[in-house]
């Protein structure tokens, strides 16, 4: 989902931010309005030196990069192998098909409510619902993944004489991954989200916590610094882990729809 | 469609056909079912802790008999179909302007990706103290999820229009607005399909989260309020009814959708995998 890049007049892009900049600034001098509903820039500025230069910021910022990171690793390292396992059998496959279609329907989010009573407020409960979301994403996409190689290569490997587990390393593995690595941003824009939300409901810090918690004082300088963090880093981890990832592998592949 | 077994002839299979893959399905659905009625007794916790499934379809007989399930499936199908609706047609204008108007594309590119980058939940606290708790905040974080997958895949769709068929209509004396009607939007119409499925999903799970947060009803609310209650098989009930609700969709009105379509056309690509 890009825009392709404009060749000419890149400023013009600039001009949003700079009108949305200025109507913040002139808004509270034309219309009256409670201050807590929208703080002035300076607010919000004043409150982001403040929390970089005391290292709160940077804290929730990693306690946040963290539990994403560790969900994900949490939830791969189980979804790949147990796919694989399912997928190697068409009727495991068909059996399981529907359940999997409907967890998948609920992961995510919906978990919270009952990870705060399995692990009460805090890491536990975040991270379950991140590894959860990306598991049952992984888990799909693994056996869709499997699923999508065609007959005619197992018929070749096959009768070059490879055994099961050149089967598996030649064939069935990369297959799989190619299906993990296009699904991969999906699953992380889930797995973001799912970090998001439920460091809101269950976490005790994180970027999420701090946003939400700043709507009982109703400190909007807060939420919004919140926002744009939560905007930037995403902008990062697209650009610089994805977009990365995709081009190095299937990217190079030539396997890349785009 | 493969397997490392080989094919089996059709009269030595159990389930054979269709029929078979529904058959082993719901087998698989009874196994989960059953491993879990099995597990309550062992695992030995409380039913707050973790319910049996004989206490769920208690819970959820008990909320039809209270008329409190269909409420709050009703509120929710409301924010969502109104989220949605609104969502797509606002990306659908807004991927159309942009797609034909270059400069207009070049300017608001940029603020339209960091837009897209704060994802809607991080919106839902701004929103919470500007609109209050209720309708008016769950329909717009709807919006703004469904509006982003639109958005793009309409403004793809508008690009990709062929340009023999734009100047076929120009050279016969079409106006602008019959230009967009007979050329650009149908060849736009797979992408805006893509979008709104894309959309769809995100939004799901926007609902379930933004009723989690700020509502009083829906089956957000019944999870989320579930535990509170100490009834935590209302919660399961909520994440069933979730699951069933979205396969539904996906089933009977996303899935023709875009059968209807796409793929007539001929033009699925990766339809499947993006959803």
């Amino acid at each position: 989902m890009n825009i392709p890049p404009p060749k000419a007049a890149t400023w013009l892009g600039t001009l949003p931010f700079i009108l949305v900049i200025a109507a913040w600034w002139l808004l509270p001098r034309i219309v009256q309005y409670p201050a807590y509903m929208l703080p002035p820039i300076s607010a919000v500025l004043d409150f982001a030196w403040e929390s970089i230069r005391d290292g709160t910021l940077l804290k929730n910022v990693l306690w946040s990069l963290g539990r994403l990171f560790a969900g994900f690793v949490i939830g791969m390292a189980l979804a790949v192998p147990l796919g694989l396992a399912i997928a190697l059998n068409r009727h495991v496959a068909e059996t399981f098909r529907p359940v999997l279609s409907f967890l998948q329907a609920i992961a995510g989010i919906a978990w919270v409510p009952l990870t705060l009573i399995w692990f009460g407020i805090g890491n536990g409960s975040v991270i379950f619902v991140i590894a959860n979301t990306i598991f049952f994403a992984s888990l799909y996409n693994t056996v869709t993944g499997v699923q999508s190689i065609p007959t005619p290569l197992y018929r070749a490997v096959r009768s070059h004489g490879g055994s099961g587990f050149a089967l598996l390393t030649n064939l069935i593995l990369p297959g799989a991954l190619v299906q993990l690595l296009l699904g991969m941003r999906t699953s992380m824009a889930y797995g973001w989200r799912a970090l998001v939300a439920s460091e809101m409901i269950a976490g005790s810090n994180g970027l999420g916590f701090m946003t939400m918690e700043a709507v009982q004082w109703q400190r909007t300088d807060v939420i919004i610094l919140g926002m744009i963090v939560i905007g930037i880093l995403w902008m990062l981890l697209d650009r610089l882990v994805f977009t990365a990832i995709e081009r190095r592998t299937v990217g190079r592949w030539g396997l890349l729809q785009r | 469609m493969t397997s490392l077994v080989l094919p089996v002839p059709p009269s030595r299979r159990l389930f054979a056909g269709r029929w078979g893959k529904v058959l082993r399905g719901a087998s698989g659905v009874l196994l989960l079912l059953a491993a879990w009625q099995v597990s309550v007794p062992l695992v030995g916790l409380s039913a707050y802790f973790y319910p049996a499934p004989s206490d769920v379809v208690a819970s959820f007989a008990d909320l039809m008999r209270k008329g409190i399930l269909p409420v709050y499936f009703a509120d929710s199908m409301v924010r969502y179909g109104a989220g949605l609706l609104a969502g797509a047609l606002l990306g659908v204008a807004m991927g159309v302007l942009i797609g034909l108007h270059r400069t207009v594309a070049i300017t608001l590119s940029p603020l339209l990706k960091f837009l897209f980058a704060i994802v809607e939940v991080a919106w839902i606290p701004i929103f919470v103290v500007w609109f209050g708790y209720g309708f008016k905040t769950i329909v717009l974080a709807l919006v703004y999820v469904v509006f982003f997958p639109v958005l793009y895949n309409t403004l793809l769709g508008v690009r990709t229009a062929p340009q023999i068929l734009v100047n076929a209509l120009r050279s016969l004396g079409a106006s602008r607005l019959q230009v967009l009607r007979y050329a650009i939007l149908p060849s736009a119409l797979p992408g805006i399909i893509t979008g709104l499925r894309v959309g769809a999903g995100f939004a799901f799970r926007g609902l379930v989260f933004a009723e989690i947060v700020a509502a009083k009803t829906g089956i957000g609310y019944l999870i989320f309020e579930g535990t509170q209650t100490q009834q935590t098989a209302r919660t399961i009930v909520g994440m069933i009814v979730m699951g069933l609700t979205w396969l539904a969709i996906d089933l009977c009105f996303l899935r023709p959708v875009e059968r209807a379509t796409i793929q007539r056309w001929g033009l699925t690509v990766d339809a499947e995998q993006r959803a």
